[in-house]
């Protein structure tokens, strides 16, 4: 990250904080891949900025760099929070070009896409120790959350003391389970939501403020 | 008391010849090693006779041995007290102040897999990876010997495990099924060694993995491979992947680029530049 960046960071926070009286919080988008991570910030983006956060894909590791929407002014219970929302690729701890070419997707691309989702696990793992005040972490409900690399990344952000809601997305397929979500991770609160169909959106920004702002 | 699993909090002696099928207990194929050596505030002396209640069972390789009707239904409440238990030793061992937490559960204490567990082992887990590299300073005779030697065939032959022959020149990932530290497909059992039970064993575990059914192992190999391990991104062949999550996390530098010829572009922190500029 150059200087110019920092410094751009630095001085549209510092505008921002004259509005809303504080500095926004970065919150990280963190989560396995295809969890809804993108179509999560997308909505937020969307809801509150009119603009997207990137392209959305059933094709894993689709978000191959971590994207950050500044300034997203998020209004509940007469007051606003500002927050900066970076959707970060999908976290795992393996990348194979194999699963690409299941998307006919030619093998030259996939081998290309799977080192770019490598370099994108790389910053989203570095971002979370440097640069977030605070997690979103994404699942799919429809998907076992028993797993190490969940297990691993929200034993990290605790280590880091950072806030963290757990969201238990596409609850709107069949197959979704809400209770195994919280079940997986009891010590913090799970919301349910639909980022895709907008599905119980209004708590999401409830807790959103209640915890970042 | 030099590995344990992760899963179920077993605990194997150095040099044991059952987990490298997999945990008797759980199944599980993911281990913590803690060496020997490494004395802790709370724990100055880890209790020696608790390699005896694992690995005095010589005669049964059987992973799902007399023990493993203990396996944990997988059932959500069971499951998730695990997880939490493993989040709460994850935290610990990132904790950046390396201050082993007192408090923290082992998974053994709370679901009683193991009788013999002593409540000291959640201090050795945690002091394991922070002591790393003063492990082998004072380790005792037999842990140097573990570090520098293979087990004997006659040691190999007293377990009664079949000899499927060698496993030629990459037993670390084409051992026994069940005992890959990073070799196996699972998602699960990935992260796991990626992520905590891979780096304190570093050098050390090469006995783990040479035991099993090499002939004539090549020693120097091993320890290669198992280095190769406990790199943040292993690169198995162009456009796959292996990635150590904890490694990339604790990692000062960060990774921006990988190259096709293995290489890798990375961002140098500020403080690199010199111990003046660390107030970033």
């Amino acid at each position: 990250m150059g200087i110019l960046t920092d410094l751009r960071s630095s001085i549209s926070r510092a505008t921002s904080s004259l509005f809303t009286g504080g500095e926004p919080k970065r919150i990280g988008i963190y989560g396995p891949p295809n969890a809804g991570k993108t179509t999560l910030a997308n909505r937020i983006a969307r809801d509150w900025t009119g603009d997207a956060v990137g392209p959305e894909s059933h094709v894993p590791h689709e978000t191959r760099r971590a994207r950050r929407k500044e300034n997203v002014e998020i209004k509940r219970n007469g007051k606003s929070v500002t927050i900066d929302v970076v959707d970060t690729p999908g976290v795992t701890t393996k990348v194979d070009y194999k699963e690409f070419l299941e998307h006919d997707i030619e093998k030259e691309d996939a081998v290309r896409r799977s080192r770019e989702a490598t370099e994108g696990v790389a910053e989203a793992m570095h971002w979370l120790r440097e640069d977030v005040d605070g997690v979103i972490y994404v699942l799919d409900a429809t998907e076992d959350p028993f797993t190490q690399v969940n297990t691993m990344l929200v034993g990290i952000i605790e280590s880091q003391d950072l806030p963290v809601l757990i969201f238990a997305n596409k609850i709107d397929l069949d197959e979704a389970s809400v209770q195994r979500v919280s079940n997986a991770f009891p010590q913090h609160e799970t919301v349910p939501l639909s980022a895709l169909e907008g599905d119980n959106m209004d708590e999401v920004y409830d807790k959103i403020a209640e915890y970042f702002g | 008391m030099p590995h344990q699993c992760t899963g179920c909090g077993e605990v194997f002696e150095d040099g044991s010849k059952e987990m490298l099928s997999g945990c008797p207990e759980c199944g599980g194929n993911t281990f913590q090693f803690r060496p020997k050596g490494a004395d802790l505030p709370n724990d100055p002396d880890p209790p020696d006779p608790d390699v005896d209640d694992t690995g005095s069972d010589p005669d049964d390789p059987d992973p799902s041995g007399p023990d493993g009707d203990e396996l944990p239904d997988r059932d959500d409440g069971a499951v998730a007290g695990t997880v939490g238990r493993a989040t709460t030793r994850v935290r610990d061992f990132v904790s950046p102040s390396g201050e082993p937490d007192p408090n923290a559960t082992w998974p053994s204490e709370a679901s009683g897999a193991t009788a013999a567990e002593p409540a000291t082992d959640d201090g050795e887990i945690i002091d394991a990876d922070a002591r790393r590299d003063d492990a082998g300073v004072d380790e005792d005779d037999a842990q140097a010997s573990a570090r520098t030697g293979l087990a004997s065939r006659e040691d190999v032959r007293d377990v009664g495990e079949p000899r499927t022959g060698p496993a030629g020149s990459e037993p670390a990932e084409s051992g026994p099924s069940g005992s890959g530290w990073t070799g196996d497909t699972g998602a699960g059992s990935d992260g796991a060694a990626d992520g905590r039970s891979d780096r304190p064993p570093a050098g050390e575990g090469d006995q783990v993995v040479s035991d099993p059914d090499d002939e004539d192992p090549d020693l120097t190999e091993l320890r290669e491979q198992l280095n190769d391990q406990f790199e943040s991104i292993k690169i198995v062949e162009p456009g796959e992947y292996e990635l150590n999550l904890m490694e990339l996390y604790e990692r000062e530098e960060y990774i921006i680029a990988l190259q096709e010829n293995g290489r890798y572009v990375i961002q140098v922190p500020d403080q690199w530049i010199g111990s003046d500029f660390d107030d970033r």
